[in-house]
């Protein structure tokens, strides 16, 4: 320990003011104060504070997403066990799939500490532990199957475009990790949509997700029955919990995640209000549109339309399909984006909720809304902050009138 | 009666508590008053270096409000007067002559009306003592508050227990409260810990409140924020508790009596309660040191100004806190999985936040952007929207400010969510900043 203090003492040397490397400071004050930390003192104010800080923020919501990274991993390997007939046991299935999820979250990282360390070097501001929880929270959101280079200019325009231009952690509009997730989505539709890139297999396999099986029914019926009939994969309610279906990485199990969110919740840093409201505006919508779906089945297909069998998945599915519970509990709660009054959580949760079902059910062409959802909740965040805030100065207001 | 419950906050279980009894007292020679502990004032010196002052004769004098003048408070001689930057006054340091301090009754006092009681106050110098909400500055003297309110619930961690060291005072509590009362024509509020202070549920001139619940239950600014909110364009005056006795003798008896009872607290000292007198020096409490390095309080350890080892008593305090001056760097210290080497409010340390804690002077963590994770919420129990109010005052934003509630608030109040802010922001300093702007915007 002591060799490794004198080596920070001696090279923080060359990174003092003046010196010829003073534009390094920033990274070696992130290596110095990862490895030990910071002996900076109080100086007026509170003389004395709490251990929390950033560093453990942050670097406790990377721990809670481990176990995804590591059933992902598995999954993958699952699943190609599946495609190809073959039993590989499940350190061979885990070790499989991590030869997929290993590079990609390799490269997402390369990529984030790049531009986070250049516009640190460049602003002149210390390393923000934020962009460790975007990287990683990346690779989850990505089939295992994607080329690794989409994967290097997605992370960077997500890091540059969601969080750097607008100022770093703590100004930004956009969740990084969504605006990565977008920006592929978009760009690169073939890597990342469909029904091929799901699952790694032989080539031509296919593998709908179950969110794809019943916006593209070939024949209608109600989701439950289409799940029925499904024979390539189990899209029982109970086999959507535990994960074992294709998705993107770290979104299948949902036991995982919501031990994540159990210790997200009780360590204080992810609102339970959000994820709350958002389950309570998915169930909402959820029930709304099977009343519409009962009321008006019949009549569709007596006039010879094509009902929409999106709007028959119950709410328990929905909560259980895609990436639901994974966009709510590590994407939407980020703290950044969300609203930041308790009553704009409640709003903001519920809207998303709402959204996702509606993005999924009257949208065939986005089977997935979860995180379109989120990206368009953080823009309107600041919007319903300021409608709380401003109740709080009309009730000022008023009493200042009487 | 009123009843308050506070729900949000935080009592700090930080070592070092004084038990209720007084060790020895302290020998002082010298005492110390300085102008720095005033917020707002312009100070010009009445004495020079070497001059004899007799105890409440005028020493300096705000430009600002000629009206206003300190008292000295000890007999004897200026010994010294240290200039800072720009000749600013930093500190005035007077040497102790016990045998020309005398307790001479007047008899002659007559305080019935307002105006009288203002006269007295001003020629007794003793408008220091009683300051204002917003802003937390002395008062204008001209000014008629909409209400009064003292405080005898000090809630910061190992602050003075009230109940212990005003025990003996009914009386000059009683006097300064009675006198108090005739400068407001709204409610005069005294609020009090349960059980403490029976006597004063008996007097039909207060408004009793009684406060339950933890830091910052026992700040005037949370009170009020419950009870009576401060609107723009309202004053309300407040005194400090301890120097409850010290008007109360000056208004029934005529004279000044500057003793108080303090306490040494804190992780790095044999805690203990001491019968002192304002602005005494923390030189005679050096031998109750238990470790060399330490950072010296004046004040509690979440509000309090640091002074070196031969300093002096604020004016407005009536402790000092001592803790360690620590510079430890832990191996990977934020992935510690807790224990009883952490403290933290939040659960992110398992198994923190048992037994009364060490504390230093570390800071845990660098200063990085706000991450708002609802941490000041947890310990800030006013109905502000303390994260919005601070992005006002960032931005400048009067209006806002004001709309937002800043004039309910001041640095005490949310000295909590600097302590808690994972940021390490300085809250009170960004309360201050939109005092500040407000007040020279004026």
């Amino acid at each position: 320990m002591n060799f490794l203090r004198k080596i920070f003492s001696e090279t923080g040397k060359f990174v003092e003011k003046g010196k010829p490397l003073s534009w390094a400071y920033p990274l070696w004050e992130a290596a110095d104060t990862i490895f030990f930390s910071t002996n900076k003192q109080t100086s007026s104010g509170p003389h004395i504070r709490d251990n929390m800080d950033i560093k453990r923020t942050m670097f406790f919501v990377v721990i809670a997403l481990i176990p995804c990274y590591i059933f992902g991993a598995y999954n993958i390997g699952y699943l190609n066990s599946l495609a190809l007939g073959v039993e590989k046991g499940i350190i061979g299935n885990t070790i499989f799939g991590l030869s997929y999820v290993l590079p990609i979250l390799i490269i997402t990282f390369i990529a984030g500490a790049i531009c986070e360390i250049t516009f640190a070097i460049v602003r002149k501001h210390e390393v923000n532990e934020g962009f460790l929880v975007s990287c990683a929270l990346i690779p989850l959101t990505m089939p295992p199957d994607v080329p690794l280079w989409q994967v290097f200019v997605g992370t960077s325009f997500g890091i540059i475009i969601g969080k750097e231009i607008f100022g770093g952690v703590g100004t930004n509009i956009f969740n990084p990790a969504l605006t990565s997730r977008a920006f592929m989505y978009f760009a690169f539709p073939t890597k990342i949509s469909g029904d091929k890139v799901w699952a790694v297999g032989p080539d031509g396999y296919t593998g709908a997700t179950a969110l794809a099986v019943p916006a593209n029914p070939a024949e209608y019926d109600t989701a439950s029955n289409l799940y029925a009939n499904i024979s390539q994969f189990d899209y029982s309610n109970l086999n959507l919990f535990w994960g074992l279906i294709p998705g993107s990485i770290g979104e299948t199990n949902k036991l995982l995640i919501l031990l994540g969110a159990i210790f997200l919740i009780y360590c204080g840093i992810a609102s339970w209000r959000i994820m709350v409201s958002c389950v309570i505006g998915l169930v909402f919508t959820a029930v709304l549109f099977n009343l519409l779906s009962m009321l008006t089945v019949q009549g569709i297909l007596e006039s010879g339309g094509t009902p929409n069998a999106m709007l028959t998945i119950t709410p328990l599915q929905h909560i259980l399909l895609g990436s639901f519970l994974f966009g709510t509990v590590f994407m939407a709660t980020e703290p950044v984006t969300s609203s930041h009054t308790n009553t704009g959580r409640w709003i903001y949760g519920f809207l998303i909720g709402v959204l996702t079902v509606i993005i999924r059910s009257i949208n065939p062409a986005y089977p997935e809304g979860v995180f379109l959802a989120i990206l368009i909740m953080n823009m309107f965040a600041p919007l319903i902050d300021y409608y709380v805030v401003q109740s709080n100065i009309k009730m000022r207001l008023s009493r200042n009138a009487q | 009666m009123h009843k308050i419950k506070v729900n949000k906050g935080h009592n700090i279980n930080i070592s070092g508590l004084s038990s209720r009894e007084y060790s020895a007292t302290e020998n002082n020679k010298f005492v110390s008053i300085t102008p720095l502990d005033f917020n707002y004032i312009k100070p010009k010196m009445l004495v020079k270096e070497n001059e004899i002052v007799k105890m409440g004769d005028p020493i300096f004098f705000d430009k600002l409000n000629p009206e206003i003048k300190w008292p000295s408070i000890a007999s004897g001689k200026i010994s010294k007067i240290e200039l800072g930057e720009r000749r600013a006054i930093q500190k005035i340091i007077i040497e102790i002559d016990e045998n020309e301090e005398s307790k001479i009754e007047d008899s002659q006092i007559n305080l019935s009306s307002r105006e009288q009681i203002k006269e007295f106050i001003s020629s007794k110098n003793m408008w220091p003592f009683i300051t204002q909400r917003p802003f937390n500055k002395i008062v204008n003297p001209s000014d008629t508050p909409k209400c009064i309110i003292v405080s005898l619930v000090n809630s910061a961690p190992l602050s003075t227990d009230l109940s212990f060291t005003l025990d003996s005072q009914k009386d000059h509590i009683i006097s300064a409260l009675s006198n108090l009362r005739k400068l407001t024509d709204g409610k005069l509020y005294v609020a009090t810990n349960k059980n403490e202070f029976s006597y004063l549920s008996s007097i039909d001139f207060i408004d009793l409140i009684e406060v339950d619940g933890p830091h910052p239950a026992g700040n005037i600014g949370v009170i009020l924020n419950k009870i009576d909110p401060i609107n723009s364009n309202e004053v309300v005056w407040t005194v400090k508790g301890f120097h409850l006795p010290i008007l109360g003798k000056l208004f029934s008896k005529g004279y000044f009596d500057p003793s108080i009872s303090i306490n040494v607290s804190g992780p790095a000292v044999n805690p203990s309660y001491v019968k002192s007198r304002l602005g005494a020096s923390f030189s005679s409490h050096k031998s109750s040191l238990i470790i060399d390095n330490v950072r010296v309080i004046s004040g509690d350890v979440l509000t309090g100004k640091q002074v070196s080892l031969d300093g002096f008593l604020g004016f407005y305090h009536s402790m000092f806190s001592v803790i360690e001056e620590s510079y430890e760097r832990p191996f990977i210290g934020w992935l510690h999985p807790g224990g009883k080497s952490r403290y933290s409010i939040f659960n992110a340390y398992f198994g923190s936040n048992k037994k009364s804690f060490n504390f230093t002077t570390l800071q845990n963590g660098s200063n990085r952007a706000f991450v708002p994770i609802d941490a000041w919420e947890k310990v800030f129990p006013m109905d502000i929207h303390i994260n919005a109010l601070a992005r006002s005052i960032e931005a400048n934003d009067i209006d806002e400010m004001e709309q937002l509630g800043i004039y309910e608030c001041d640095e005490e109040d949310v000295a909590l969510c600097s302590f808690v802010c994972p940021s390490k922001s300085d809250v009170g300093s960004i309360i201050r900043k939109g005092l500040d702007t407000i007040y020279f915007d004026q």
